[in-house]
């Protein structure tokens, strides 16, 4: 098996967060609305976990469950902080 | 990966740091025995001033002011045992006794290996316990006094130093529950891993006792749920250290963001803890009644779901804190739903006792003491369950009531039965009979006694953690009930004495226990007691699952899990 | 991609690579917890923007950087232990140590201006959640770094490196996991 086949571009990888990190500083200091702003950072923030989990923690070739070890404590913080939104958001 | 042959190990490396998860186990059980005897002793105090307040109270006189005043409680003091009561109970016995030693010493056995996975983990998570249990004991010897603000330390009174008067001993207690933390964390860790990967061949996942299901649940649950107590410990620690502002309301802080991180762990941590004695009854009740436990599959399934279900039931502690109401209902909904399957676990082990040829050892008996109480546990817990009513019952003796029916059962009753039966197992000893059927008795009269007045007192509107009830009027006509409460709480911590004598006694002077004392099918059974180094002379395959008693045409009412399938049998005879 | 790991232990996840991913399941939780708890409370609204203000993006910026580096670093020497290069793994996770020491010096660097400043724990909510968050997660690099270092000594020692090679992985692991809890803190602490 060549190595390329066997390990994927770390560096290219590497170039792709380091593009997204530029990208995520220019939604904060461009002129969008908050929301907006916000919204677009975390999903660059989103982004870059997904690569670095998915290439350089090789969840791209691991079983199901490292994926339900991983993914399980992800879908337990939503949950807490959804609930949480009428308490400490909306707090009287 | 047992470890490469070796000359005989010294003291140190045998008894005291050693990485066998049986040496490991009996640690863990010495831990909880001990740290229960404290936990117990401020039991004592705490009823003796709630039956008579104000009174000297016997055999107290040791204590030093502040605390006591040649007997007489000071009410900070009170304060300070309820809370050590409950954090002691809770993480120092509850967890050691049932996963620590428990947990520890069988799982290995029980899934045929010949150690835990990651033996030095496990050795490092018991002396990580122990200096937790270090550092809490000792809070009792600062300068002001042990944590005060009650086992859930809710800010503000816990936030604020000059709220209790106390300052270090409510440090070291989060210091104390963080290093217990890591200890199970890391505990957690090792037997879910030891149970993926380490099972002999042929046991596949439905094949594994039950008590194995439990510890593999409990651990999931509470590796995924103590994460955001950590956070509030650290932000608790921090407002009190350096003063930041998490929860504090004068410095902008949210004290409920407090409660809603703590109760998130808070339940599933109580199921963490139910589990494992769940699964020592359940192992228990096969062996005598010589039958296997209906509905193998219907128990697993329902005990993952509750545990799933465990995660969205937290704010049910939390209805009269001053949440929004709309979280109220959903909240309602989800704990009336967790008592389905809780619910299905006991009908399963009910149904198991049906047809069985029943004998009455004690730990069958304490068994059997854990459905009739844990009975009472889990029904109360509706009556909490439903916003309406919690709104009259929380913060009363109903809800204590409540949860040391659920809790003693788990632990004591529980805890006793697999003590009693894997006794001969851990120790190479049988312990006696007739000590521990007076044991069992006294616990079980005194339990009831102690604890069923206190559903009365709750809906008589008897507050909690309350110094001395006859300052309120309406609450004098209920002081004999405090009294009888005390007094078979007394009745209670000496019906323990027969259990002391036996443990240690037996270790002496016990009959030597065979293999298989119980005539039992789980792999631990199928190897000497105690088990030597590496735990079974050759590895074992597995060819049954754990519950085959009375198989029809056998010729032994047992089936060890690791005798092969009778020829007859296997042509579908 | 199987890695030796793996394919020593016959297939199944070896025993390290599961204890890790458990151990980073439970971190998952205590992190989040309190990325949670500061999400909320920023949105509770009271004035946060004034006080967020004061941070220093720029450099945070350039951290951020450092720590993806180091995350790529590290991977390079989980190859080169694949690849059965003790030398490169060496110099790779010495590398990883040294930007993680950069990292660290940086975040010093940080917050003896903002206590310049006037910007203590203690100076209002805002500040609280940010020294608890960015402490943590420093606390958590160091530990990592560490780590990385008693890895590195063992690569230049040699001697038992073969037991010890397939523990790069694991320590990788955690390595990228404090690099993903960055990448979540740096936009939400920093640029929001």
């Amino acid at each position: 098996m060549s190595d390329t086949a066997r390990f994927p571009s770390y560096v290219a990888i590497w170039s792709w967060l380091v593009a997204l990190l530029v990208v995520g500083l220019m939604c904060a200091f461009l002129p969008f609305g908050k929301a907006m702003a916000i919204f677009l950072i975390f999903t660059v923030a989103v982004a870059k976990a997904f690569l670095v989990a998915r290439h350089y923690m090789h969840l791209r070739s691991e079983s199901l469950l490292i994926y339900a070890i991983a993914g399980l404590p992800v879908l337990l913080l939503i949950g807490l902080t959804i609930a949480l939104v009428p308490d400490i958001v909306f707090r009287r | 990966m047992s470890e490469p042959a070796h000359g005989e190990p010294g003291f140190w490396r045998r008894y005291v740091f050693s990485t066998d998860h049986k040496m490991i186990g009996r640690q863990y059980l010495f831990l909880g025995l001990v740290m229960a005897l404290v936990g117990a002793a401020s039991a004592y105090v705490i009823r003796w001033q709630l039956a008579w307040p104000e009174s000297q109270i016997p055999l107290t006189r040791w204590i030093p002011e502040p605390a006591m005043y040649d007997g007489h409680l000071d009410p900070s003091f009170y304060n300070q045992l309820v809370t050590m009561h409950g954090t002691i109970m809770v993480f120092f016995v509850a967890m050691p006794i049932l996963l620590g030693a428990l947990g520890n010493f069988l799982l290995p056995l029980m899934i045929g290996a010949d150690d835990m996975a990651l033996p030095r983990l496990n050795m490092m998570s018991f002396w990580t316990i122990f200096t937790a249990a270090v550092v809490l004991t000792s809070s009792f010897f600062v300068h002001g006094g042990p944590a005060a603000a009650g086992w859930t330390a809710y800010p503000p009174l816990s936030d604020d130093p000059s709220y209790t008067g106390v300052d270090w001993g409510q440090n070291l207690w989060l210091l104390a529950l963080a290093l217990e933390f890591a200890s199970f964390l890391m505990g957690g860790i090792n037997f879910l891993t030891t149970a993926i990967n380490m099972r002999a061949p042929g046991l596949g996942f439905f094949r594994l006792p039950l008590m194995v299901w439990m510890q593999l649940t409990a651990a999931v649950l509470f590796m995924l749920s103590v994460g955001p107590l950590i956070a509030g410990a650290v932000m608790l620690l921090l407002d009190r250290t350096i003063g930041t502002a998490f929860f504090l309301p004068q410095r902008g802080g949210d004290p409920l963001l407090w409660q809603h991180l703590f109760w998130f762990f808070g339940h599933p941590e109580v199921y963490v803890v139910l589990l494992p004695g769940v699964g020592a009854v359940l192992e228990v009740l096969p062996v005598f009644t010589r039958k296997p436990v209906f509905g193998y599959r219907t128990i697993v399934y329902s005990t993952i779901v509750s545990g799933l279900l465990s995660f969205i039931v937290w704010a049910h502690h939390m209805f009269v804190a001053g949440i929004d109401p709309r979280l109220a209902t959903p909240f309602s909904i989800t704990t009336i739903l967790i008592s389905v399957p809780f619910a299905i676990i006991v009908f399963a082990m009910i149904a198991s006792l049906w047809g069985g040829s029943i004998t009455f050892p004690t730990p069958m008996l304490f068994a059997l003491g854990f459905l009739v109480t844990f009975l009472v546990g889990g029904v109360t817990g509706i009556f909490n369950g439903s916003a309406a009513v919690d709104i009259f019952i929380h913060g009363t003796y109903f809800v204590v009531a409540h949860f040391h029916y659920t809790l003693f059962p788990t632990v004591f009753f529980g805890g006793f039965a697999g003590i009693y039966f894997w006794y001969p197992k851990i120790f190479g000893r049988m312990m006696n009979e007739a000590l521990g059927k007076l044991h069992f008795w006294l616990t079980f009269i005194g339990f009831n006694a102690t604890f069923i007045p206190m559903f009365l007192l709750g809906m008589g509107g008897h507050m909690r953690r309350i110094y001395n009830p006859l300052q309120y009027d309406f609450l004098k006509p209920l002081a004999p009930v405090n009294q009888f409460a005390t007094l078979a709480m007394i009745l209670l911590l000496l019906g323990q004495i027969p259990f002391v004598l036996n443990f240690f006694g037996s270790l002496r002077y016990g009959a030597k226990a065979a293999d298989n004392p119980w005539g039992a099918n789980t792999l631990e059974w199928q190897t000497s007691s105690p088990p030597p180094h590496g735990n079974f002379a050759t590895p074992p395959a597995v060819h049954r699952g754990p519950y085959d008693y009375s198989l029809p045409g056998a010729a032994k009412d047992f089936a060890p899990q690791h005798r092969a399938l009778p020829a007859a049998a296997a042509r579908g005879a | 991609m199987t890695t030796a790991a793996t394919v020593a232990a016959g297939g199944r996840i070896p025993s390290g690579k599961l204890a890790i991913w458990w151990f980073l399941a439970s971190e998952i939780m205590t992190f989040g917890g309190l990325l949670a708890a500061f999400v909320l409370c920023r949105f509770a609204g009271g004035g946060w923007e004034d006080q967020a203000a004061h941070v220093n993006a720029r450099i945070a910026a350039v951290n951020t950087l450092v720590l993806l580096t180091s995350s790529l670093s590290m991977v390079q020497a989980h190859r080169a232990v694949e690849e059965g290069s003790r030398g490169r793994a060496a110099t790779f996770l010495l590398i990883t140590v040294l930007l993680g020491l950069t990292f660290l010096g940086v975040k010093g660097f940080e917050y003896s201006r903002e206590i310049e400043h006037g910007f203590t724990p203690s100076t209002a909510p805002f500040w609280s959640f940010y020294y608890g968050l960015t402490g943590l997660h420093a606390l958590h690099v160091l530990a990592g770094v560490l780590a990385n270092a008693a890895l590195w000594i063992a690569a230049l020692r040699g001697r038992g490196w073969a037991r010890v090679a397939p523990r790069v992985e694991y320590a990788g692991l955690y390595w990228h996991f404090v690099d993903v809890v960055w990448i979540f803190l740096f936009p939400l602490v920093y640029l929001s």
